[in-house]
């Protein structure tokens, strides 16, 4: 019987299926850009849009930020389970809560089940961070939080559309909880989103009959295994072990919790094992079983073959335990904003446990985020606004065998998906006033391979009664170096007031009245490095000294460097 | 008898097409000469004369316009061989050119490294002066930095400095100053302004157009100097003009100034070409595309015109000046087939070029490429490749797609090369749905003009994929750049910020600006000998809902912009909105606002006219050379099928497919459910039968009908 279905199988077209459900949820998302409102989703692209089959199997994924790779499937199979054979088409369904798979509470998903001659036969689906929530505090970074209803309002899957109709009474009921209008009309974008991806897929479905599709979606699952497989047989089988340390749950200042990988490779599987991780926090400085899985998917698929599809093929060979209570799972009805930030603690504990197994394809430590938040009011234009300080957050990554790392690409989350605001829109839109935003000299962690450069930022607030909130890590532990590197400078933004005062916030804070004439001053450090200093070739060096991102004295006391 | 000549320089062949004032056409392709692209160009002209019968000066002293389109700049960039270039920038934002604000491409691929900057960090050179959001100066132009940095430049021995300051849309003194500054103590130096490049927000964008026209200026400065050194040698008299990337031509003392503008001087020419062709045969709207020996360009044409845009790069560098929109994908003759570890088969990117280019070249290629599937399929003629100047090796297609593709997929060679054929299909149609519905618009109302080579082998599959039921294969497609050139109208680009809501416009400054814009363009259409009755004005507006990013550019209406018609320009900015994002806000009456203003001026140039061959137009019986086994992708399988000879006179002509038919520069492949008819002008309308029972008439009704 098998033999047969192997001999039907249009190798060709395999390829094609590919490469068309690649082109749909590409589509998906460059609609998504282009109609969104809030700038954490057409600036930021802080979404990710997929395609699944009727089992909620992936069949691909456009993810603009890569900690949003795992953030879909795992709801989908969710909704199947909760709604079984009670499906039509034209529902639609909308979903956040953290506690039947969703991954942050302000990324909310839209799925729509689609239909080919009455059948279901896959789904289309969008998620995207949003603008607010509700919850206590407006855009759900709330660092007093310490269970989830003062952070958001839970939505586990529930249908807003039922058959083609819009249920007035829930889409009411939804939004009498959230803040801002403009959530609606993202929403509203999403679904449009999802309707291209079900019309294209249809398409797809009446060009090739359903057997024909079904068939070689198999069969790309298939080539997509093997080539994960592929890849993970070229790791020495065995168990390893990495560990990286989160500072300050928001509540109690000195805190800290480990992040342990176990790490088992045999044959040509993987699995990821969290269990030895510290204990859920009391504050939101909490994951979820999904978005530590994205982290762990995410930091993985650095280590392979970037060319291999997205879609379940890949994430068979792929083993997560991640068990209930840790600080990467916390338990109902734990905070959990911070989650998607704990990432850089699963990459470091990734890269460090498989470094001696496969040191050719780690990297060295990437700068952990530290980030703020500013609101106000505009003295030109007396309108509020809400303002992410991309520019100021973006560190160096770290360096690998071979390979400087990338210099001002930010957190590993993103992966140099979320880009700075330009200077000069920045200065319109707010009232503030850019000094400096150039690379620092020093903080690329030195190494034969010099880990990516971090930033300097200055920037002058204008307006009265700023208010900035802080969230992230890496003020604390210096980011590592990977076999004789060394780690990078640490993070850290200061408030210099005008009468010469000055503040250093907490990692997790919230800052009131911020006067005008304040100079905000940030430092987001860079990636560790890889190998001896002492072995980098010389004409880098001396490269790196003239474009003044080395020091004379870094050069010649770390690197031995003789001009 | 006078002439227009047409001069496209391209990688390999310099190709030139002169016409007569009664429409006779000359064509000519000679070889490039990279070392010095003038050479060629001069040659070319030489080589044409003997065609013309006519003596080399005799020639050049009735050519009244050279127009020409050039890949030095295209090149200086792709090889990364500019200028030795500065920068100076207000300190504080030395790194924003290097941090191209901190995009990583390839997020999954930590080997992916950041584009080596055209200025290395250590010319970046900081100056001391700092103007406010609002056009305010907070900190003055120090003068003695610039006296510093002048002699460290003479030091370093710059040969190119760029200037740009934050805000300087807001105010250009500083950088004019500085500009002025540095022109006087450097004179053998190119020095460029952002204002005098893209006067308008977004300092990532100016910073990086800036750099790049002052990275290639000084090359492309000296080639327009021998080359108007050259033309002087031989005595000519009359006007060069250059092919920009927007589209348009335009006098060599702009391309001095802006070198920028020439970045896709060559590309540019084929969509030019596509309009006028679809114009000319009653098409308003059409899809042209043009597949070479590496890369598959794609671009639209919409009511007669090129759709330009300003979200542009080349090779990761962004350029924000209005150019062609065209989609460029790796798929082309040369494109090599391989299998990924996943067992799949893959085409492209990666290419064989000319050299050693596919296997069946024999010049030392062993790599399977899709020129030899499309010889293994049937589509070429071993024996007529180029009309037989390259004679292709059919055993050695067979040997690198056997051995590297069919032996490791376990299929047969046909299969294999159908295989190879079908992928790189699907692929260029990704790139025709990229320039088209991820745009907003609906391919199959489109025609699908094709040029290149390898084009029209393809053609057939491509607009199946799509659904687009008919494409047009033009008689001049081998040359179709070189001709396009010469129909190219002069268009000047122009740009002002004016970032305001609606609600607070200034009526005068707004139109002071227009002003401003129109003045400068007409005295530059003067200067380059256009009359002022040919000269018009398309002003476009950079508008969006407050609140939103991304703006909209939308062409308004020239006589509402001067009567300050705000009601009008909101009514077609709602329904710009609503066609590019399927809603518009229109009822829920939120505030509109201005990014910029930019206004083109065009100076109409008198097309030439091509002459319509005479004569008795062969008859399909008359034009059949013969039958040979070609794949029919409808049947996947091989049939013997008709071939016939396209550089016969067929005006009129109905080829029923399947069929090939073969031309000295290309193969056009009408498959099963497709008919060819040979227009007027030569060009071949290749249709789907069974959506067009009335033949051609029914086709032009379909597309005329907007």
């Amino acid at each position: 019987m098998k033999m047969k279905t192997e001999q039907s199988v249009d190798k060709i077209l395999v390829s094609i299926l590919q490469r068309a459900f690649k082109a749909i949820t590409d589509e998906m998302s460059i609609s998504l850009t282009k109609t969104t409102r809030s700038p954490i989703l057409c600036e930021a692209k802080d979404f990710v849009t997929g395609l699944y089959d009727a089992e909620g199997q992936m069949l691909e994924q456009t993810e603009n930020l890569p900690i949003l790779s795992f953030s879909l499937g795992p709801v989908c199979k969710e909704i199947l389970r909760q709604y079984g054979s009670n499906l039509r088409e034209g529902d639609v369904i909308i979903h956040n809560d953290v506690f039947s798979m969703g991954n942050q509470n302000n990324d909310v998903a839209i799925f729509k089940p689609i239909f080919f001659d009455g059948e279901l036969v896959g789904w289309s689906a969008a998620k995207g961070h949003q603008a607010d929530i509700g919850g206590a505090v407006q855009g759900g970074y709330n660092p007093n939080a310490t269970e989830v209803w003062q952070e958001a309002l839970r939505i586990p899957a529930v249908k807003i559309y039922e058959a083609g109709h819009l249920r007035q009474d829930v889409w009411n009921l939804i939004f009498a909880n959230i803040r801002l209008q403009m959530v609606q009309e993202d929403i509203k974008a999403q679904m449009g989103a999802c309707t291209l991806g079900e019309r294209r897929l249809q398409a797809l479905y009446s060009k090739y009959g359903r057997a024909v599709v079904d068939l070689h979606k198999h069969a790309l699952f298939s080539a997509t295994e093997a080539m994960m497989r592929a890849e993970i047989e070229r790791f020495p089988p065995g168990e390893y072990k990495g560990s990286s340390w989160v500072y300050y749950d928001g509540k109690h200042p000195g805190s800290k919790f480990e992040v342990r990988a176990q790490i088992r490779v045999a044959g040509d599987e993987i699995w990821f094992d969290f269990s030895k991780s510290s204990q859920q926090t009391k504050g939101f400085v909490n994951g979820t079983y999904t978005s530590t899985c994205s982290a762990i998917t995410l930091t993985f698929l650095q280590m392979v073959n970037p060319a291999i599809p997205h879609n379940e093929g890949m994430l068979k060979p792929l083993h997560y335990i991640v068990p209930e209570g840790t600080i990467l799972n916390a338990s109902y009805p734990a905070a959990t904003t911070f989650g998607n930030h704990l990432c850089p603690q699963v990459a470091d504990s990734i890269f460090k446990a498989l470094g001696p197994a496969v040191p050719d394809r780690v990297t060295a430590g990437w700068n952990h985020l530290l980030c703020s938040l500013f609101t106000g009011t505009h003295p030109r234009t007396n309108r509020k606004y809400v303002d992410i300080c991309f520019l100021g957050m973006k560190g160096g990554s770290g360096a690998l065998k071979g390979c400087d790392g990338y210099d001002h690409i930010g957190m590993i989350d993103a992966s140099g998906g979320v880009l700075d605001q330009d200077y000069e829109m920045y200065e319109q839109q707010t009232p503030h006033m850019i000094i400096k935003h150039e690379y620092l000299c020093d903080s690329g962690g030195p190494g034969h391979w010099r880990g990516g450069l971090g930033t300097e930022t200055q920037i002058l607030l204008r307006g009265d009664e700023t208010t900035m909130v802080v969230f992230g890590d890496g003020d604390v532990e210096p980011n590592y170096g990977l076999f004789g590197g060394k780690g990078s400078v640490l993070n850290r933004i200061e408030l210099r007031y005008p009468n010469g005062k000055k503040k250093i916030p907490k990692s997790k804070d919230m800052v009131h009245g911020i006067p005008d004439g304040t100079v905000y001053h940030q430092i987001a450090g860079g990636g560790g490095g890889y190998g001896r200093p002492k072995k980098r070739p010389r004409e880098k060096i001396a490269q790196d000294v003239r474009n003044g991102v080395v020091s004379k004295r870094a050069a010649r006391e770390i690197y031995g460097f003789k001009s | 008898m006078r002439y227009k000549v047409g001069i496209d320089i391209g990688g390999t062949f310099t190709d030139v097409i002169a016409i007569g004032d009664g429409g006779e056409t000359y064509v000519h392709k000679t070889l490039s000469t990279p070392e010095d692209p003038s050479i060629g160009f001069i040659n070319g002209l030489t080589e044409l004369a003997e065609k013309a019968g006519l003596s080399a000066r005799q020639f050049v002293e009735r050519i009244d316009t050279i127009v020409h389109g050039t890949t030095v700049a295209t090149n200086a960039l792709l090889t990364f061989r500019g200028a030795k270039t500065a920068l100076l920038t207000t300190r504080g934002f030395r790194d924003a050119l290097e941090m191209r604000r901190g995009i990583r491409e390839e997020q999954y691929n930590n080997r992916y490294e950041n584009v080596t900057p055209m200025v290395p960090r250590h010319l970046r050179l900081p100056v001391d002066e700092r103007v406010d959001a609002e056009g305010n100066v907070v900190r003055k132009l120090n003068r003695k930095d610039l006296e510093k940095l002048a002699v460290q430049l003479k030091a370093e021995k710059v040969e190119s400095v760029a200037v740009c300051f934050i805000n300087s849309y807001k105010n250009p003194a500083h950088e004019l100053q500085a500009a002025a500054f540095l022109r006087k103590k450097l004179k053998h130096c190119f020095v460029t302004a952002s204002c005098e490049v893209l006067p308008c927000i977004r300092f990532y964008e100016r910073v990086s157009t800036t750099v790049v026209s002052a990275f290639v200026g000084p090359i492309v400065a000296r080639y327009i100097d021998r080359l108007e050194k050259k033309l002087a040698e031989v005595a000519y008299r009359g006007t060069l003009l250059i092919m920009q990337s927007n589209g348009g031509v335009v006098a060599p003392e702009v391309v001095k100034r802006i070198p920028v503008v020439t970045v896709l001087s060559g590309p540019a020419a084929a969509p030019t070409a596509g309009a006028y062709y679809a114009t000319m045969l009653g098409y308003e709207n059409c899809i042209t595309v043009d597949m070479g020996g590496t890369s598959f360009d794609a671009a639209l044409v919409i009511g007669g015109e090129c759709v330009t845009s300003t979200e542009g790069s080349i090779n990761r560098y962004r350029i924000a000046l209005p150019s062609l929109d065209i989609v460029t994908i790796g798929a082309g003759g040369g494109s090599l087939g391989w299998i990924n570890n996943g067992g799949m088969l893959q085409m492209g990117p990666q290419s064989a070029g000319a050299l050693p280019g596919p296997a069946s070249y024999g010049r030392g290629g062993s790599l399977p490429a899709c020129t030899d599937a499309d010889l293994l399929l049937g589509y070429l003629d071993p024996g007529f490749f180029a009309g037989g100047r390259l004679k292709l090796d059919v055993s050695a297609a067979q040997t690198a797609i056997g051995e590297h593709l069919a032996k490791p997929l376990g299929l047969s060679l046909v299969e294999t090369a159908a295989g190879m054929y079908r992928i790189i299909n699907s692929n260029m149609a990704q790139g025709v749905r990229q320039i088209s519905v991820q745009r907003g618009y609906d391919p199959r109302e489109f025609l699908f003009i094709v040029a290149g080579g390898a084009g029209p082998v393809h053609a057939a599959e491509i607009c199946s994929e799509l659904e687009i039921p008919a494409f047009l294969v033009p008689s001049v497609s081998s040359i179709f750049c070189a001709a396009g050139m010469l129909l190219g109208d002069l268009k000047h680009d122009y740009i002002r910020s004016c970032y305001a809501s609606f609600r607070s416009l200034d009526r005068k400054h707004f139109l002071g600006l227009f002003a401003e814009m129109q003045k400068e363009g007409v005295a530059t259409l003067k200067k380059e000998g256009v009359a002022v009755s040919k000269i018009s004005f398309h002003p476009v507006l950079d508008m969006r809902y407050a609140g939103q990013y991304h703006e909209v550019q939308l062409a308004a209406d020239w006589r509402s912009v001067q009567s300050f018609a705000l009601t009008d320009i909101f009514e077609a900015f709602h329904a710009e909105h609503n066609r590019q994002f399927g809603y518009s806000l229109k009822d829920e009456g939120t505030e509109i606002e201005l990014i910029n203003v930019r206004l083109r001026v065009v100076g109409k140039n008198e097309k030439p006219q091509f002459a319509k061959p005479s004569g008795k137009p062969s008859s399909a019986a008359e034009a059949l050379k013969g039958h040979r086994e070609v794949y029919i992708p409808e049947l996947q399988a091989m049939r013997n099928i008709a071939v016939y000879d396209g550089d016969l006179y067929l005006s009129g002509t109905l080829l029923k497919g399947p069929c090939v038919i073969e031309r000295i520069t290309t193969s056009i492949f009408v498959s099963e459910r497709y008919d060819c008819l040979v227009d007027p002008a030569g060009s071949f309308l290749v249709y789907e039968r069974a959506r067009f029972p009335g033949g051609e008439s029914e086709i032009r009704k379909r597309y005329r009908q907007r």
